[in-house]
């Protein structure tokens, strides 16, 4: 696969390891106007370093996609961002124009959407759709670019003759991974991924997902991976960010995250992946479900569920129920937006 | 405990023709699958999407009927149940709960409706009794306050209630079995447990019979008390969860192990070294173990001749030719296949 | 016809709202029409001709149909709205009471061309088989009979000429067309988990079909209402107008075809013609209007193009206006 790559012909890669490729700070993405308005984003802040993956982990409508969306500059009406700024490589993108940020996408970020296997065109071989993305982006002729498609569909582990084949001729999981090679077609210096594997079989899944990492090592490209699948993310991410009705509530190194939970949230979805191996112990998972962004609850919005919200202590009741917890670091790499943490009672 | 089973599934297969004009080819869905439900256990049925699983499913709910085999409820022959009396009467013992929960539930009628139904159809209890009945119901289901959540209709709630909501219906009848088909799947992650403990506890309480069909390994060995474990239609292993997910005998089994994440490790260090191959079932598949193309056991024997369901320990059945070999089969090892 | 996709499945007109309490409680199917702009000005049309068609009888003389030689041929006037025919009807009486006829036959024979076509198309669909094969066979007859010329032949053997004969005769030639397409629905619905459960819980096939899939299917079932309604309108109208209808009633169509039997525009004479003819077109611009809102508001697709045809002309007026305005800076 090596020799592959080095065939791949690409702009030798200068990337100080490290340092900050995408930097979220107080993001805020609303959806709507006026009275009806949701705000699916609230001030989030997250960071990617150039080579490593963050996972991004929350359950349905806490915002993820979103953040993905905002940072890629692709949010559709109704919306829209209404605060903070997304740095790439220190520059922000709010405020790029139209140009700049069509060259932005796919040379420096791409992105492979939810149930992408369905984003291909179904009447155009699979070549000429790598053969569309290149030359949207770079001036390149149409041989060189079926000769790159050919070498990056051996790269993702697709025999190199079914450049030529139509969507339909392929599985899904290797529609996943032409989705995934067209993503990585230009060379982009980050890659999200939002759900890549979801509708796929726990094999075809390890697969991709192994592939990825090979990839990642050989071309140094950052990763930010999004998805419901916590369990997941253990194996694979470095650091991992818990996202909760529209905030971070908690972000560490994926090992640190695992044998030190502190948000109760994070500690809840812990626990509703039951384990393949050791003990069986009873799990109870988290009672409720996730708040409606309409109206979201005063002061923590997980205070509903969270096993630790007692009135039987008012001064802490009262903090949870009329004060946002802001995100702190607790330890190296560690933050938690949490009032028992705050308070050392947790 | 009453050891008889109420369900008995012998050779089950179903098949189902494809369009050719010339050569009728079809899809063999479910093939030869053999198992019993006993009350009062959770029998996982496991397998990847398109292995035939769902299908089983949809085959003991009468809503397809078998190409061949046979289902034994109670003793009697399904297939020999037409008049309408005797129907009823296998769906008032037979309930089955779908994985969507938003499709499940007909979004015109409130939750009331949906429970009312089956009680009136089989008078579980007199007229008078219906509302009572509904409100106990909701809250064996844990939807509280029931008189609330039954005056709702489907989309004012949450898929977690929604999915509740089937499982009330479902046991609206005192049914003996339960085919929850992938019934977590479409919920968020918090919610699946509560669902998983909620069928835990009524297998405890009403020492119902359930099958629980599922492609997701870990949350089977949270609840269930055996596994089969299907691929492309037939089921390859089987045998009580905690033995079969320790040590696993047939390939796929092992395969489907190593690539599920588990939360309790942490890296995975092993990388799987198999070649590509699907889970669905096959079309007019030649004879021979289905798995062949994956295997990295395979021997010449395994292209030649379908491995037989065989008890290689007492309770573990596994069908190959290699892990589980018919006795006088000889298996001797010739070169592995590449 | 076209833009009512059969197999389209969201139908936000069926799952039931909830109002606030104090507010008048509108049933949620006909708040989403009166939402629609088309569906509400259709409505409001209807609305109209069916208050005019209440209180007929208040506004029109006793016998419309009288001859009165001395009021011939009048231009409208104060004394007679409409004007007068060749014999010296009142224009305006027959056309008010014509209104009663006219949304009688339609709404009955909408009633029962779509009763049948929903009760045989989605039975059809749900038992499959040989009952579905028996019902496309009598469906397939009733389609191949070319509905104007039957009903011509029809007419002219039928001594009974009555509104009975007419609705019954239209029902007959109109519900096939429906029945296929509610077919069409109700396959794609029959699958559906929600049936599934149903059929599991021991439901009958009757009652699957009218409490289960039926239900699901309103927004499509009514529109096949207003579709054999406005049909049934013009084809009366038609057949009337050609004389093959009972010339003794009070109708649209009966004024039309005096009016081209006495040649009145020939004469000059332009009210006997315009005043039912505009009645007719006006009834069925409005249930036409009230089909397209129900198409919109079952298709939510078609509800985004409006959207975007909306901003478009609002980005026009917009681009126009500000060009206007800078000229008229300009010219200061």
């Amino acid at each position: 696969m090596t020799s592959a790559a080095r065939q791949v012909e690409t702009a030798p890669m200068t990337r100080v390891a490290g340092e900050a490729l995408l930097e979220l700070r107080h993001l805020t993405v609303e959806y709507g106007f006026g009275g009806s308005r949701v705000r699916a984003v609230d001030g989030v802040d997250l960071e990617i370093r150039a080579g490593e993956i963050v996972g991004l982990a929350g359950e349905s409508g806490c915002g993820k996609t979103t953040v993905a969306n905002a940072a890629m500059q692709i949010l559709r009406p109704p919306a829209h961002l209404t605060g903070g700024s997304i740095l790439f490589q220190g520059e922000d993108l709010v405020g790029k124009s139209v140009e700049e940020l069509r060259r932005f996408r796919w040379r420096n970020v791409s992105m492979v959407f939810q149930s992408a296997m369905n984003a291909l065109n179904p009447v155009m071989r699979v070549g000429d759709q790598f053969v569309d993305t290149m030359r949207a982006h770079e001036r390149i002729d149409r041989r060189r670019a079926l000769r790159r498609a050919a070498e990056l569909l051996e790269l993702v582990g697709i025999d190199r003759s079914r450049v030529r084949a139509y969507p339909h001729e392929l599985s899904g999981g290797m529609r996943q991974r032409v989705i995934i090679a067209i993503a990585l077609s230009l060379n982009p210096e980050l890659l999200i991924l939002d759900e890549p594997t979801t509708a796929l079989d726990v094999v075809v899944q390890r697969e991709i997902l192994q592939q990825i990492e090979a990839l990642k090592r050989d071309f140094g490209f950052a990763v930010l991976f999004i998805t419901h699948d916590l369990s997941l993310l253990l194996e694979f991410a470095d650091r991992i960010a818990i996202m909760y009705a529209g905030e971070i509530v908690e972000s560490a190194p994926a090992a640190l995250l695992a044998a030190d939970p502190r948000h109760p949230y994070t500690q809840g979805l812990l626990q509703s992946f039951p384990p393949l191996s050791g003990p069986k112990l009873p799990l109870t998972g988290i009672p409720g479900s996730p708040p409606d962004l309409r109206n979201p609850p005063a002061g923590c919005r997980f205070h509903p569920r969270c096993p630790h919200c007692l009135p039987e202590r008012p001064g802490l009741y009262l903090r949870q129920t009329a004060e946002r917890p802001r995100l702190r670091e607790i330890q190296a790499g560690h933050q938690v937006a949490c009032h028992l943490v705050e308070e050392g009672v947790a | 405990m009453s050891t008889a089973a109420p369900l008995e599934v012998r050779n089950l297969t179903k098949r189902f023709p494809l369009g050719g004009t010339l050569h009728r080819a079809s899809v063999h869905a479910v093939d030869d699958v053999s198992f019993e439900l006993r009350p009062g256990t959770i029998t996982a049925l496991v397998g990847e999407s398109g292995s035939g699983k769902s299908t089983v499913a949809r085959l003991l709910a009468r809503l397809y009927s078998p190409t061949a085999g046979t289902v034994l409820f109670e003793g009697g022959d399904l297939s020999a149940v037409r008049r309408r009396r005797d129907v009823l009467h296998y769906r008032s013992h037979v309930q089955i709960i779908f994985q969507d929960p938003f499709a499940s539930l007909n979004p015109v009628k409130t939750v009331r409706y949906h429970l009312e139904r089956p009680l009136r159809i089989h008078h579980i209890v007199p007229h008078d009794q219906l509302e009572e009945r509904v409100h106990e119901l909701l809250q064996d289901a844990g939807l509280v306050p029931p008189a609330e959540i039954a005056a709702k209709y489907p989309h004012e709630l949450s898929g977690g209630q929604r999915q509740r909501v089937a499982i009330a219906r479902a046991l609206a009848v005192e049914p003996k079995v339960v085919l929850a088909d992938e019934p977590t799947s479409m919920l968020d992650v918090s919610i699946r447990i509560g669902i998983l403990n909620l069928m835990l506890k009524l297998k405890e309480e009403h020492e119902i019979a359930f099958l629980y069909v599922t492609h997701d390994l870990a949350s089977a060995r949270y609840i269930a008390d055996d596994i089969l474990v299907m691929y492309a239609g037939q089921i390859v292993e089987r045998g009580p969860a905690e033995e079969v997910l320790a040590e696993p005998l047939h390939p796929y089994t092992r395969l489907l192990l190593s690539a599920a994440p588990d939360s309790a490790v942490g890296l995975k260090a092993t990388r799987i070294e198999q070649r590509r191959g699907l889970a669905a079932a096959a079309v007019d598949p030649p004879e021979g173990c289905r798995f062949v193309g994956r295997c990295p056991l395979a021997v010449a024997v395994c292209s030649e001749l379908t491995p037989a369901l065989i008890e290689a320990h007492p309770g573990r059945a596994a069908r190959c030719h290699v892990t589980a070999p018919a006795p006088g089969l000889s298996t001797t090892p010739i070169e592995r296949k590449s | 016809m076209a833009q009512l996709d059969p197999i389209a499945l969201d139908l936000p007109a069926a799952a039931p709202r909830r109002h606030a309490r104090g507010r008048l409680q509108v049933p949620g199917w006909l708040a989403l029409l009166l939402r629609n702009p088309k569906s509400r000005l259709g409505l409001i049309m209807i609305g109209f001709i069916v208050i005019v068609a209440l209180i007929a009888p208040l506004i029109s003389v006793a016998h419309p149909n009288d001859f009165n030689i001395l009021a011939i041929r009048q231009a409208p006037s104060w004394h007679h709205l409409f004007g007068t025919t060749d014999q010296g009807s009142d224009i305006f009486s027959q056309v008010v009471l014509g209104a009663r006829r006219s949304l009688l036959l339609g709404a009955a024979a909408g009633l029962l061309a779509t009763a049948l076509a929903a009760l045989l198309g989605i039975t059809a669909a749900y038992s499959g088989g040989i009952v579905d094969e028996g019902i496309n066979f009598l469906t397939n007859i009733f389609l191949t009979i070319p509905p104007i010329p039957l009903l011509v032949v029809v007419s002219s053997y039928l001594k009974d000429r009555g509104m009975g004969t007419m609705i019954l005769v239209l029902a007959l030639v109109l519900w096939a067309f429906e029945a296929r397409i509610l077919r069409g629905q109700a396959l794609s619905l029959k699958n559906r988990d929600f049936v599934l459960a149903a059929k599991s819980a021991g439901e009958p096939t009757w009652r699957i079909v009218l409490s289960e899939l039926m239900p699901n299917m309103i927004s499509r079932i009514a529109a096949a209402f207003v579709l054999v309604f406005y049909i049934a309108l013009l084809t009366d109208a038609g057949l009337e107008f050609l004389g093959l209808g009972d010339m003794a009633k009070t109708s649209w169509g009966v004024t039309l075809y005096w009016a081209q039997t006495n040649s009145t525009v020939l004469q000059g004479e332009w009210w006997p013609f315009f005043f039912p003819g505009a009645a007719l077109a006006f009834t069925v611009l409005g249930l036409v209007l009230v089909l397209a809102g129900i198409d919109e508001v079952s298709n939510p697709r078609l509800r985004a193009e409006r959207a975007r045809r909306r901003l478009m002309r609002g980005l026009l007026v917009a681009f126009v206006g500000g060009r206007a305005f800078a000229r008229t800076e300009k010219a200061s």
